[in-house]
């Protein structure tokens, strides 16, 4: 038996079919002029530079808990993730459980706002979006779920204002900056960040692009292209592949002093772990997280591996924390089918289980 | 329908006759039957030519979508028609674990530079483990104004002649400037050299790693009939081996090494634009810089100032919610003070006046 044993006329029929595909592909995509990301209904609330604090409508005949849910997403990528398409959406699915939800989208810094720093968005920007919400609704506290960086600013946010949240979820939120399977964490250890900072302003979404895909490069910029050719001729998978390439390329860029100050304190020193993390002069410390704590990770996360996560356990003194692991990755636990059936509805579960 | 509206047929015919043909030579190559020759494959310029009439009606997200599956399909079929029985004229085409092991071999003398050219085969293979460094290369280049592969090959001799010359007269701060952006440039070029040599390694370990799998194949007593099989089990083993190699400490220094001199480089070109902004009285980055470091420290300020007054304001009127309308009973019952007294008495008397 020849072990690699490639007919002729099977190779050409390959490529004829490959060839039929992309064809059928093509009309797909000329009907696929606009992709659209964002699905539920929501209208802006708050703003301020060029964050919007958006809440989302409740469904019809529904009746939205009385403790809002404020969602924190990472300042890398787009927060339209989270509500990327119809039957795929964290929103809808925590909507569905009765979620009052507010959304913050950081906007796309540009060099004026180089100079913005962790504590301008932590103690500034978050916390004003926070006390918008506690004005309008009239109340003391508000429930927080953190994603994947927006996770760490929860934690920061909740540890310097825990007279303000009732409930805290994070989800895939790095704690621990330097697990042995950390691979980014590994890579930034030589990188000079005060001199790419001082370089470059802003840290270009192209240089993050390029890091995150380094990861996987054969797959994630050769063989995913591949297997998609598979999958032209529907039209609804090719729009649903669009709208997850759009995410994937759309990276703001990264405000200077804030990339400089998340990368030193977290990637080079693991500040949650080791502490010396500093926000407007003042110490953050884990320890003085009481609220409920809900930490979710995705088991199968390259980017966020599991026991990043996982340290979170012994860093509070909440009284009242859950574990919830997603088999998954770290796209998956927002997007993927299973995702929608098990990971949103157990966190709204848990959240009116304990805002009452 | 779709392939009526957007393939002609001739193309598919061109494919059909191209591949009738191709497999008409691998009989021949494989001595079934007589003459044998080399054929350019058509398909990547059909398909080229196919996408460039129909990419403008298309929207700038799809065509980037396009172009990668055009590229890839092409990286897939390469590699495939590489490998098809028949399609190479040496005696290994017919044993693939021999083939590979040759493959493997040849690899090893390319990097060692024993070996120049190389055939067909090795280029894919080779050409594979660029991507990486391609993807740093496009990268650097939506980044800057020089191509990403500018420094690729510049030459160090001669630079390292005009660095040992010392800075003279009047111009010796220029030529000082000039000299330091030069050495970051070879600097950023013996850093980009040594990420590409690290991926050059890991080629030879995934050829190995793919040899272990073929190994397997054989043991098992099935073959891989596919390009697709094929291709993607290329791409495991790439991965896998990638996977464990940037993973080590060693790959953390290229990758750091790498960044960095690209910053560093960068750097020394800043400063010469901010030096010749400077000369033209205009604006420098630098100077932009201490500006908005100035500004958003006193929006900080306004922002917390507004805060606290804000809170305040309701503090206030929390308190001016809770302050009585009525005096209390103990000071009604009170006896009037002799100032109030006598305020009553005036009050009464404009009454009066009125």
């Amino acid at each position: 038996m020849i072990p690699i044993d490639i007919r002729p006329d099977k190779l050409a029929q390959e490529m004829l079919d490959y060839s039929r595909k992309l064809g059928q592909g093509m009309e797909n995509l000329l009907n696929a002029q606009t992709i659209d990301t964002g699905v539920s209904p929501k209208h802006a609330v708050y703003s301020e530079d060029k964050l919007v604090l958006y809440r989302y409508d409740t469904p019809e005949g529904a009746t939205a808990e009385p403790v809002p849910l404020l969602i924190v997403y990472a300042l890398v990528n787009r927060p339209y993730m989270t509500d990327i398409q119809e039957d795929r959406s964290t929103i809808k699915g925590l909507l569905a459980t009765g979620q009052d939800v507010y959304l913050i989208d950081w906007g796309y810094p540009d060099q004026a706002d180089r100079a913005i720093t962790l504590d301008d968005y932590i103690n500034g920007y978050l916390d004003r979006c926070v006390d918008h919400i506690l004005d309008a609704h009239g109340i003391e506290k508000i429930n927080l779920l953190g994603i994947c960086q927006g996770g760490a600013f929860g934690l920061m946010y909740t540890a310097m204002h825990q007279d303000k949240v009732k409930n805290l979820v994070t989800m895939v939120t790095p704690v621990d900056f330097k697990t042995p399977d950390n691979l980014l964490s590994a890579w930034v250890q030589n990188v000079d960040i005060d001199l790419a900072v001082d370089t470059m302003g802003n840290i270009p979404g192209e240089l993050l692009n390029w890091t995150f895909l380094s990861l996987k490069p054969f797959s994630l910029t050769g063989q995913k292209y591949v297997n998609m050719v598979d999958l032209l001729d529907d039209p609804d998978k090719v729009k649903n592949f669009l709208r997850m390439e759009k995410w994937i390329f759309d990276s703001p860029d990264q405000a200077g002093e804030t990339f400089r100050q998340f990368i030193k304190d977290f990637y080079q020193r693991n500040g949650f772990i080791n502490g010396g993390v500093m926000l407007g002069g003042q110490a953050v410390d884990l320890k003085r997280i009481t609220c409920p704590v809900l930490n979710i990770y995705a088991m199968q996360d390259h980017l966020v591996p599991p026991d990043a996560s996982k340290a979170l356990k012994d860093l509070t003194e909440s009284q009242d924390y859950t574990e919830l692991a997603f088999p998954g990755g770290h796209i998956g636990i927002y997007v993927s089918g299973k995702a929608q059936k098990e990971v949103t509805p157990a966190i709204g579960k848990w959240l009116n289980e304990h805002s009452v | 329908m779709a392939e009526e509206g957007f393939f002609d047929d001739s193309w598919l015919d061109l494919q059909r006759k191209y591949w009738e043909t191709w497999s008409q030579m691998s009989r021949q190559a494989m001595g079934l039957e007589g003459d044998e020759g080399k054929l350019t494959n058509p398909w990547e310029s059909a398909v080229d030519n196919w996408w460039k009439a129909l990419s403008p009606a298309v929207s700038d997200s799809s065509r980037t979508f396009m172009d990668k599956l055009m590229e890839q399909g092409k990286v897939f079929f390469r590699f495939g028609e590489a490998f098809a029985t028949g399609a190479r004229d040496d005696a290994y085409a017919s044993d693939g674990m021999a083939f590979w092991t040759q493959a493997l071999e040849d690899i090893r003398q390319r990097f060692s530079g024993s070996l120049d050219g190389g055939d067909n085969v090795m280029q894919q293979i080779m050409s594979f483990w660029e991507m990486p460094l391609d993807n740093w290369q496009r990268m650097m280049s939506s980044m800057s104004p020089m191509p990403g592969d500018a420094l690729r090959n510049m030459p160090h001799e001669h630079l390292n002649r005009v660095l040992s010359a010392p800075g003279l007269g009047y111009t010796r701060e220029e030529q000082s400037q000039y000299q330091e952006l030069i050495r970051a440039a070879i600097d950023y070029q013996q850093a980009l050299q040594e990420y590409s040599g690290f991926y050059a390694r890991l080629g030879v370990k995934s050829v190995e790693r793919m040899g272990s799998y073929i190994q397997g194949v054989i043991d098992s007593g099935k073959s891989i009939d596919s390009a697709r099989s094929l291709y993607d089990h290329w791409v495991m083993s790439c991965e896998a081996v990638y996977a464990e190699e940037v993973a080590t400490p060693e790959y953390a220094k290229i990758h750091g090494h790498l960044v960095n001199a690209q910053m560093a480089l960068k750097r020394r070109m800043a400063v010469m634009v901010d030096e010749n902004l400077g000369a033209l009285n205009m604006p420098s980055r630098s100077e932009l810089r201490t500006l908005q470091d100035r500004l958003q420290e006193t929006r900080r300020e306004n922002k917390q100032l507004r805060h606290t007054l804000q809170a305040l304001e309701k503090q206030v009127a929390a308190l001016a919610a809770t302050v009585p309308t009525t005096l209390p009973p103990t000071i009604k019952a009170a006896a009037p003070s002799a100032k109030a007294q006598v305020r009553k008495k005036a009050a009464a008397k404009t009454t009066r006046t009125d």
